[in-house]
């Protein structure tokens, strides 16, 4: 790694102003576990690295019936999986979290990190000069892309790395933004942004804002959730799809459900029209069948990724049955 | 007593004969399977467990000497081109830069044939540019960065079929085939063969670029004293790094040593010297300092070898009852940008009886890394399809796969026209079938209800692996009775050190912790091969026991002298030396050491010739049970049966653990591991190891270990045939027939991914 | 259909071509554009005076130590303090070799920087053995033979200790969980397992 300086800031003014003056010349360090990475293949190259872990206040995890769970922006992605609530009320963002990365990886990295993590392209890891990194072309669309998006794409084909984010978008998560200028707190679901929207960043933060906690509304007795990730390998790959689901139950039909997809889009997706479907929908293998038919209708996908069309779809089916069989 | 003679030997190594003038023993022992083993055979620990556990294993990669200096490699990022200019004086005035090696001023050292050490026609992506040492490693590698070169970007091609067109771009200037035309093989009369068949099969399969990826990179330490060069390296023969060190470097091989005591894994990767140790070796003279160079995970996976792709068309006759009639096979496979072997046609020459066989191979040039031997070249590709066509075959003709393979077992090899020492296969099929459960896997292909599918799938297996001369042994005896066994030989992860030590402990009957074992260093031990070909056990093991008879001979001799009596009249027992009779004199070996002054008993055992006339293989089948998630396309292995002839075991937890180490190998291949190449640019993309998958402590499968063999006594004293590489053979095989029997598709191509299954379900 | 799909990403492609000449693009060179020049970030490298101070605990010893904020700790091990045991693979996070423990937890000491170790313990490979001493779990590796080449080996026994002090009596799955982050090309896997389930049993 080349050199960079290293700021520990006192506060989050102080992290936001100085991470603020210019355009990723001096970058947010949590974990690091992405950070180093895109240090090493030269992706970034920051002068400077500032250090949230030095900033007080950020690592906790509260619970309150009212408010449900705040999290600290720089909590463990190990130490969160373990809390007692989360594995209580939260088994969808319980199991995304223990799907994720690595055991070793979970106790470095931080759940705000793995929120703000950069897309995984291996053009874009590699040393290619792609649209995202400022070029002026896609390698992915006409090359290699069976890890690709098939929906949201364009100009940039890009899939979302982060498991827990599918998990939290089904949970109505949101997050806290802070800056020098005060905060702000903007629902999960717009905190991501597609490449059509801007190609250099993969959320909404501008350059100074941090985020510094995560909330997850309280969960009715009634609710059940899940996840399944799928990867090719036993352990350690990043999801090639992943399917989410929070659903409220009474009796033998779903009140009120969302569904979420990883691997499949430039953000963790969502289908408005699913979710509504999932709304009232009686508890039948046949009915899970038929609406998982429907999702990714507007799909695209590449020339090497059309499997994860029948794949999302066999996995949303699954995970339904599943929740649903007691 | 020590008796011996220099002959020709004639071996298999990693697919090819080698034949060299050996210095063999003559000496006769007695049979090791009419005796009762008190070492040999058993499960001992790992006489090394402590190094590799305690973190004080010194590996080539944490050497440290002082004053070293570091170096790094700039490689050509452009799958083809010329260099047209380089200037290094930016990077050379970086503070901590002490000295850099372009073409311009190194010297003009031939590698790989036609081409150079540096060479400025760069054939792929990671050709040698430029080697910086500097203070530490950060620094060399940001010197790189200022180095400036003028690149004349060439054609290039990285697919084998497309570099076989005739416009294809050139890597060499009398085209892309190597030697301009396929390699041959042929006996009876195929067209005749195909004539008799009353059905045949004709189908193409394809096999993956794999990538070793070894977890210790290829590293050197190279240290000069004067005209004396050292090099500490991360290899798998001693002696082929020095006599190519000294050989290009105009040394004479005296003046040159290489030391190599832990290396963390080659599987073939490491059996030449690289490159990177000649730089280092040119670069360190020139600073007057030790440089230390390692590879980084990159550079592994662009530069240091790969298993070749292969494409193979195959075809098969057989009758109604179930006899073969013929074979062919037309197949390539991609070289890389240098020489090297691709051919896979071995496993359809030999391991079924046959008598009309033809193969016509291609090994093509493309703008890729370069081919090198890895674990069974051409046997584990050759196998994956060789397998699946006889499955085929025995479908069409309704037989059980198994009984077809059995109706065409062979005692004798067809290509030499020569019986097998020994050959326990029917052994091995019955154990393994039985222990699988073969007769309860569905029937027909693909009849299990979904969503998750069972099947089981077969594998047999043939290798060399017999060894053979020449390998020596010299054993010391010390003062106080214990011993020191020196071999220029090399452990690399098989258990060496212990197997041999056993070996002398079983002879000289002294306790494991009494024998010390040398291995890895030209300068010291006596010659012994690289460490590949799953030959090191077969050839050294024999030689330490001619080492240690010997010295039990002398220390008889020592005894007989020291208490007045003949030889005859005393017993080796236990490590003590008896009279007979009634009056009992005796002396432990300590005893006779300690008599014998200062002086200390050397002897020198070598590997005795392999009997004439016969044919030395091992044999095996796997049977693999996988279950298929049909809604997801998963293959997961569930169960590897594994039965083995591979002559004597010397120690059944080494011997697992090498089993275990191939099958893992082998599921990785079958279902995980590929180097993918972009198709617009030619550039490598599976640079790392989280985009190269490697299989997970997740996806072991349960295995279960039959060896149905003891020594094989015509081959050697020891009995031991080889066990690395057929371990791995036939994996990827018994997986892709067993994927066939659960969902009734061929997937013809590896590895077997979930995009690849979904595909062939939906079709 | 399969050709339908390529001619439509190709003609997306061309579309790129023309998307990044255009308005986006040329913001994109001020973004993107490298933060400090190459020679500007050598010559920082190079000045001692931009180390930072760093009281590093490893295996029980503390050390007054002064390093470049962009040296890894597995760096800071292996070369300040010598202690080679630590391996490094692929530098990347992603095969385990570099396993130690910060504060009694796994993580992989090549992706994390040396100083944020500052106040926390760090028990390398060679912190487990007391005296010349094996610890139990590296009797157990010997043992069941846990090991080939043993190069993944020390980090896969810092990741099985990290396992047995949070679980010391792990079911096998908790153990194929627990040494899910570490990579073994030589596939010792199989008594890789078995060794940490003997050390569970024996602790
Ligand atoms: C080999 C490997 C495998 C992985 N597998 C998975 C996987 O399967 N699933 C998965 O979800 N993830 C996976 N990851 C990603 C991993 O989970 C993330 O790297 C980690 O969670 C990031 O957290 P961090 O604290 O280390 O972030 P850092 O590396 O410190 O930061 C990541 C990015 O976020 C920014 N950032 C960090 N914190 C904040 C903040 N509070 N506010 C604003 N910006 C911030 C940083 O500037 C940086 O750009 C994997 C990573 C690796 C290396
Ligand atoms: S998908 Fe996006 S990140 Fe990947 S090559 Fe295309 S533009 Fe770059
Ligand atoms: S060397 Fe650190 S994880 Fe591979
Ligand atoms: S023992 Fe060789 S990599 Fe694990």
């Amino acid at each position: 790694m080349r050199y960079f300086d290293y700021i520990q800031p006192e506060n989050i003014k102080q992290a936001s102003e100085s991470a603020g003056r210019d355009w990723r010349k001096a970058l947010l360090y949590a974990g690091g576990t992405d950070l180093l990475g895109l240090i090493k293949n030269e992706v970034e190259s920051p002068a400077a690295l500032i250090n949230l872990k030095a900033i007080p206040g950020l690592n906790g995890i509260e619970y309150s019936e009212r408010e449900g769970l705040t999290i600290g922006a720089l909590v463990k992605l190990s130490q969160l999986s373990a809390h007692e609530v989360v594995r209580e009320k939260y088994s969808v963002l319980e199991q995304a979290l223990k799907e994720t990365a690595s055991p070793q990886l979970r106790n470095m990295g931080t759940i705000g990190g793995n929120l703000c993590q950069r897309p995984r392209c291996w053009y874009f890891r590699g040393d290619f000069h792609c649209l995202r990194k400022g070029g002026d072309i896609c390698y992915a669309v006409d090359g290699e892309n069976k890890y690709h998006c098939v929906i949201g794409g364009g100009p940039c084909f890009i899939v979302h790395p982060s498991d827990p984010a599918v998990a939290l978008l089904t949970l109505d998560a949101g997050v806290t933004i802070a800056s020098a200028k005060g905060t702000k707190r903007v629902a999960l679901k717009d905190f991501f942004v597609l490449p059509e929207d801007d190609i250099y960043r993969e959320n909404i933060l501008q350059p100074g804002e941090i985020v510094t906690h995560i909330h997850v509304p309280p969960v009715s007795e009634k609710t059940v959730s899940g996840y399944i990730k799928f990867r090719e390998r036993g352990a350690w790959d990043f999801a090639v799809v992943s399917v989410a689901a929070t659903l409220r139950i009474n009796g033998d039909t779903i009140i009120d459900g969302k569904a979420a997809f990883g691997g499949v889009a430039p953000k963790p997706w969502q289908e408005e029209k699913i979710n509504q479907k999932l709304k009232g929908l009686s508890v039948k293998p046949g009915n899970f069948e038929s609406l998982s038919a429907e999702v990714l209708k507007e799909a695209e996908p590449l020339n090497q990724n059309a499997f994860k069309l029948p794949l999302v779809r066999n996995l949303l089916k699954r995970l339904l049955v599943q929740l649903t069989a007691s | 007593m020590a008796d011996s003679k220099i002959i020709k030997s004639k071996y298999f190594f990693e697919e090819d004969f080698t034949e060299e003038l050996a210095e063999v023993s003559a000496n006769k022992y007695a049979d090791w399977n009419k005796k009762e083993l008190k070492v040999v055979g058993k499960p001992v620990s790992r006489v090394d467990g402590y190094d590799k556990v305690s973190g004080s294993a010194v590996f080539t990669f944490d050497v440290i000497l002082p004053n070293m200096a570091h170096a790094k490699t700039l490689r050509c990022p452009h799958p083809h081109a010329k260099i047209k200019r380089i200037n290094t004086k930016k990077a050379e005035k970086i503070p901590g830069v002490l000295g850099i090696l372009t073409y311009e001023n190194a010297p003009k050292i031939s590698w790989y044939g036609k081409s150079f050490l540096f060479d400025p026609h760069l054939r792929y992506e990671g050709d040698e540019v430029a080697f910086v040492a500097a203070e530490n490693e950060r620094i060399a590698e940001q010197a790189l960065k200022l180095i400036e070169v003028d690149y004349e970007i060439l054609p290039f091609v990285t697919d084998a079929a497309e570099a076989m067109k005739k416009d294809a771009p050139k890597l060499y200037d009398d085209g892309n085939i190597r030697g301009g035309k396929p390699s041959v093989y042929e006996r009876g009369d195929i067209d005749k063969g195909f004539e008799e068949a009353s059905a045949v099969a004709e189908q193409t399969y394809k096999t993956q670029v794999e990538i070793h990826n070894p977890t210790e990179p290829h590293c050197s330490v190279v240290n000069w004293d004067g005209d004396y060069l050292t090099i500490w390296d991360s290899t798998q023969g001693v002696f082929s790094v020095r006599d190519r060190v000294a050989d290009v470097l105009k040394l004479p091989a005296s003046r040159v040593r290489v030391i190599k005591k832990y290396m963390g894994g080659a599987f073939g990767a490491k059996l030449e010297a690289g490159k990177y140790t000649v730089m280092a070796a040119l670069l360190a003279r020139k600073i007057g300092r030790p440089v230390r160079i390692a590879l980084d995970r990159r550079e592994m996976n662009l530069s240091v070898g790969n298993r070749p792709d292969s494409v193979q068309k195959l075809k098969g006759g057989a009758t109604k009852d179930g006899r073969l009639t013929a074979l062919y096979q037309y197949s390539y496979g991609a070289a890389g940008a240098h020489p090297a072997g691709a051919g896979c046609s071995w496993a359809l020459r030999t391991m079924y009886l046959c008598p009309n066989v033809k193969t016509e191979e291609y090994t093509v040039y493309i703008n890729a890394g370069r081919a090198r031997p890895f674990r069974a070249p051409g046997h584990v590709q050759g196998f994956f399809a060789l397998e699946a066509l006889i499955d085929e075959l025995a479908e069409k003709i309704g037989m059980d796969p198994l009984e077809f393979r059995i109706k065409n077992h062979t005692d004798r090899d067809q290509v030499f026209d020569a019986p097998y020492t020994s050959k326990l296969l029917l052994d091995a099929y019955r154990v393994a079938a039985e222990a699988i459960g073969w007769k309860n896997r569905p029937q027909p292909a693909g009849s299990d209800a979904g969503p998750l599918k069972r099947g089981i799938g077969m594998s047999s297996q043939i290798w060399w692996g017999g060894g053979g001369p020449p390998a020596y042994a010299t054993l010391k005896l010390n003062r106080d009775g214990s011993v020191r066994i020196i071999a220029g030989s090399q452990d690399i992860g098989t258990g060496t050190y212990t197997i041999l030590a056993q070996v002398a402990s079983e002879v000289l009957e002294i306790p494991m912790e009494k024998v010390e074992v040398l291995l890895g260093d030209t300068a010291v031990a006596p010659y012994c091969g690289s460490s590949g070909g799953s030959t090191t056990a077969p050839s050294v093991s024999p030689a330490v026991r001619d080492a240690a008879e010997q010295m039990k001979a002398k220390l008889l001799s020592g005894a007989a002298a020291h208490l007045n009596v003949s030889e005859s009249q005393l017993v080796y027992r236990n490590g003590v030396i008896h009279t007979k009779g009634k009056n009992k004199k005796s002396m432990t070996i300590r005893e006779i050491a300690r008599k014998m002054g200062e002086r200390v008993l050397v002897t020198t055992g070598k590997r005795e010739a392999n009997p004439d006339g016969y044919a030395i293989n091992s044999f095996g089948v796997q049977f693999a049970e996988v279950e298929v998630d049909t809604e997801t396309g998963k293959v997961s292995v569930k169960k590897i049966v594994a039965a083995y002839d591979i002559g004597r075991v010397l120690n059944p937890k080494t011997l697992e653990n090498q089993i275990h180490g191939g099958i893992i190998q082998g599921l990785g291949f079958a279902l995980f591991e590929e180097r993918i190449i972009d198709r617009n640019t030619g550039k490598v993309l599976t640079t790392n190891l989280h985009d190269y998958k490697l299989p997970t402590v997740k996806d072991t499968p349960q295995i279960d270990i039959r060896i149905v063999s003891k020594g094989d006594s015509k081959i050697s004293n020891t009995g031991v045939k080889g066990v690395g590489e057929p371990a791995m053979i036939p994996t990827p095989a018994a997986i892709g027939n067993a994927v066939y029997n659960a969902i009734g598709k061929r997937i013809k191509s590896l590895p077997i991914t979930p995009d690849k299954v979904l595909t062939a379900l939906q079709s | 259909m399969k050709k339908k799909s390529v001619s439509s990403s190709l003609s997306r492609r061309q579309f790129l071509k023309g998307f990044g000449s255009g308005v986006a693009g040329s913001v994109a060179l001020n973004k993107i554009a490298s933060a400090l020049p190459l020679q500007k970030t050598l010559e920082k490298a190079a000045n001692d005076a931009n180390r930072t101070p760093l009281n590093l605990s490893v295996n029980g010893k503390t050390y007054r130590l002064s390093v470049e904020p962009n040296r890894t700790l597995a760096e800071v091990i292996r070369e300040d303090l010598q202690l080679t045991g630590t391996k490094v693979v692929c530098n990347h996070g992603e095969c385990g070799a570099c396993t130690v423990l910060l504060d009694g937890e796994a993580v992989y000491s090549c992706h994390i920087l040396a100083l944020d170790a500052e106040g926390k313990s760090v028990t390398t490979i060679e912190g487990l053995l007391g005296g010349e001493e094996l610890h139990p779990l590296q009797k157990a590796f010997v043992k069941k033979d846990g090991i080939q080449c043993g190069f993944c080996t020390p980090g896969q026994i810092m990741a099985a200790q990290a396992l047995l002090l949070k679980n010391p009596r792990p079911a096998k799955e908790d153990v194929l969980e627990g040494m899910s982050g570490n990579l073994c090309r030589c596939g010792a896997y199989p008594k890789i397992i078995e060794s940490v389930l003997e050390a569970a049993k024996t602790d």
